[in-house]
């Protein structure tokens, strides 16, 4: 048995003051709107997708766990000091690292990530960047180049 | 063999009245959602403190495992924090926040119709479909090889399937319901069930197109920002109003302050809802002045949440006293604080100054999570207090499980919340400094220890509905209709008033 209990309202019109503030919402939109009609907007990051990476390991959660956005920005283009990491494929953008990639023209990439490298492993030439096979990221060889090979796919 | 009938015993006889495997009682389709909603509900809030775990230790929380299957081969399992937040997101809407607002439509539709829904085992049936969907799709998430891609939009495309037809099925249901009732759409919340479900279901068919003609990154990308923007701001945040706009009036016993201003707040919830989901295609192939249109969306939603909060604290207006403690007020109360917050902070978030500063940080989970695990699931928790004694015919006065279930998910949604949002403050201010990597970690972590304190205080909440649910069918007095159909609630005995 269903017992029919509509529920009243006390009154069917609209008070004054809130189609006021309606209007004004209104108003503050259409401002906000005129004012932002040109521009361009950022590329959409790409999510963090289960099926993403190469090599068959999951390389778009390597970088999101290792943080790599933080310093390079969320869609790895750069940020501030820090590199954009697109276009690896054609070498480093950060002039400290083009003798390095010349003598390592193979894996360069692989060893900067790495930090495991003596003759890079100084942080003065390393330029801040943390060794990813060392604690706490402990990225394997593996997964460096799971990831080197994402940032080579990145336009 | 001869049987003597005087020695036959009264457990030798058969269970007269047999029960059908799929129930036909009234309110059954509602019972079973709103069962299953807070096992959900406590499975999701644990596996947000397990997120919050790979957040805090980057790289030692996570699990990968390569499976050898007789038939299928190598199969590869994935517990990162990628997939463990979505997980978390998707058990949360899908699981939570979704079988409470079936619950509440199951509810709500025969009560202000005057029939019984039609029926409910299309209901029970419904729920059936739904959780499976559901369940299949979160372990489909850790399945790199069939899991989809982006925000809402990772289950498998069998398990998207499963739950359109869910969901097809209460909105046959609820729409069977109200072509039998007299008076087609009689109020305000079943405007917003409807239009949310509608909403539900067309988006899930896009996020389901999408993935079945596998588009390419970006317009994959565009289309999964599209649909889960669009579930939050249509089926969410609607179906949490359409609760409210109910329960209110119900628990106050006073009519509703405003027909007018209710009407008013749908028509500007339905325009910008939708415009607000299109804010959310943000990439250079999308012309700058529809993302603009789509912010701008964003920001108006402002006024209908206004209106809507504005028209239910009018409707408590001299009644305030019944939102001292705890109960169904307390918890709609709390929804409506927490829907004016979100939706400001959501409109702040949508200039685009602040997005410069706090895309892709942990600014758009803090406010999500502060819409899903704030407005929504508070407004589900009243109408689950108003709801659970009548379904279960339960004389039921709260216990310290109502109590723990109200302040601890208070507590945490707040230290949760707001730590995501001034961690993604802080993070965004940061990296427009350059600051290096382990600099930013460090300062994060102390941001991230506190939100996952709040999130552990949720999940306690949970389980304290939970508890509360279980104890209350367990111990409280049974609670029986009045027969007598035009009996009103102040009319009824004492003991059987929580049953209409």
């Amino acid at each position: 048995m269903t017992v029919h209990t509509p529920i009243e309202t006390g009154s069917r019109g609209i008070p004054g003051w809130a189609l006021g503030l309606t209007v004004f919402v209104l108003l503050v939109g259409g401002v906000y709107f005129a004012g932002n009609l040109t521009g361009e907007n950022p590329p959409i990051v790409a999510q963090p997708s289960p099926s993403g990476g190469g090599g068959g390991l999951n390389a778009v959660a390597i970088v999101n766990e290792a943080g790599c956005q933080s310093c390079h920005g969320p869609d790895l283009a750069g940020s501030g000091a820090f590199p954009s990491l697109h276009d690896v494929e054609n070498g480093p953008v950060s002039e400290n690292l083009v003798d390095f990639a010349a003598e390592h023209p193979d894996d360069w990439a692989e060893i900067w990530i790495a930090g495991t490298d003596p003759a890079v492993s100084d942080p003065g030439m390393r330029g801040g960047m943390p060794a990813f096979a060392a604690p706490p990221y402990e990225l394997t060889p593996e997964e460096i180049a799971a990831v080197v090979e994402y940032l080579e796919s990145l336009p | 063999m001869a049987v003597n009938p005087k020695k036959l015993r009264p457990y030798d006889e058969p269970p007269k009245v047999r029960r059908p495997l799929v129930p036909d009682t009234p309110d059954s389709a509602a019972t079973a959602f709103l069962v299953v909603s807070v096992l959900w509900l406590a499975a999701a809030t644990g596996i947000g403190v397990l997120w919050v775990a790979t957040l805090l230790f980057p790289g030692q929380v996570a699990l990968n495992l390569e499976l050898q299957l007789p038939i299928i081969g190598t199969l590869g399992i994935d517990v990162s924090r990628p997939t463990v937040e979505s997980g978390f997101m998707n058990a949360l809407v899908f699981g939570w926040l979704s079988n409470a607002a079936f619950a509440a439509i199951c509810f709500v539709t025969p009560r202000l119709t005057g029939e019984r829904l039609r029926d409910d085992r299309m209901g029970f049936g419904a729920m059936g479909l739904w959780n499976i969907g559901v369940a299949a799709g979160l372990a489909g998430v850790y399945i790199p090889i069939i899991a989809g891609s982006g925000p809402l939009g990772e289950f498998p495309l069998p398990a998207k399937g499963l739950m359109l037809l869910g969901a097809v099925t209460v909105l046959g249901a609820m729409g069977r319901t109200l072509m039998a009732g007299e008076r087609r759409l009689p109020y305000v919340s079943l405007l917003f069930f409807a239009l949310g479900l509608l909403a539900l279901l067309g988006l899930l068919t896009i996020s389901a197109a999408a993935q079945f003609f596998a588009l390419d990154e970006t317009p994959m990308a565009l289309v999964n920002a599209f649909v889960a923007r669009g579930i939050v701001t249509y089926w969410v945040l609607g179906a949490a109003l359409g609760a409210l706009f109910y329960v209110v009036p119900r628990a106050t016993g006073s009519p509703l302050a405003s027909g007018g201003m209710a009407l008013l707040a749908w028509l500007l919830w339905a325009a910008f809802a939708g415009l607000s989901a299109v804010g959310a295609l943000v990439d250079p192939s999308v012309p700058f002045v529809i993302t603009s249109l789509g912010s701008v969306g964003t920001i108006l939603l402002v006024a209908p949440v206004f209106l809507a909060v504005a028209t239910l604290a009018l409707t408590i207006h001299g009644r305030w006293s019944l939102t001292l403690g705890t109960g169904t007020l307390a918890f709609a109360l709390v929804a409506m604080a927490f829907l004016l917050s979100t939706a400001l902070l959501e409109a702040i978030g949508a200039l685009r100054s602040v997005q410069g500063l706090v895309r892709d940080t942990e600014w758009e989970m803090g406010v999500w999570l502060l819409g899903l695990l704030g407005s929504a699931t508070f407004a589900f928790f009243a109408i689950l207090d108003h709801a659970a004694p009548r379904v279960l015919r339960r004389d039921w006065g709260g216990s310290i499980a109502v109590d723990t279930q109200l302040w601890s998910t208070l507590a945490g949604v707040v230290l949760c919340c707001f730590a995501l949002i001034g961690a993604g403050i802080a993070h965004g201010s940061l990296r427009a400094g350059g600051a290096p990597a382990e600099e930013v970690q460090a300062t994060l972590s102390w941001f991230l220890m506190v939100a996952g304190a709040g999130l552990g205080l949720v999940a306690l909440g949970g389980l304290a509905a939970l508890v509360a649910l279980f104890v209350m069918y367990t111990t409280a007095r049974r609670a029986e209709y009045v027969p007598n159909p035009e009996a009103s609630a102040g009319e009824l005995p004492a003991g059987a008033q929580t049953a209409h």
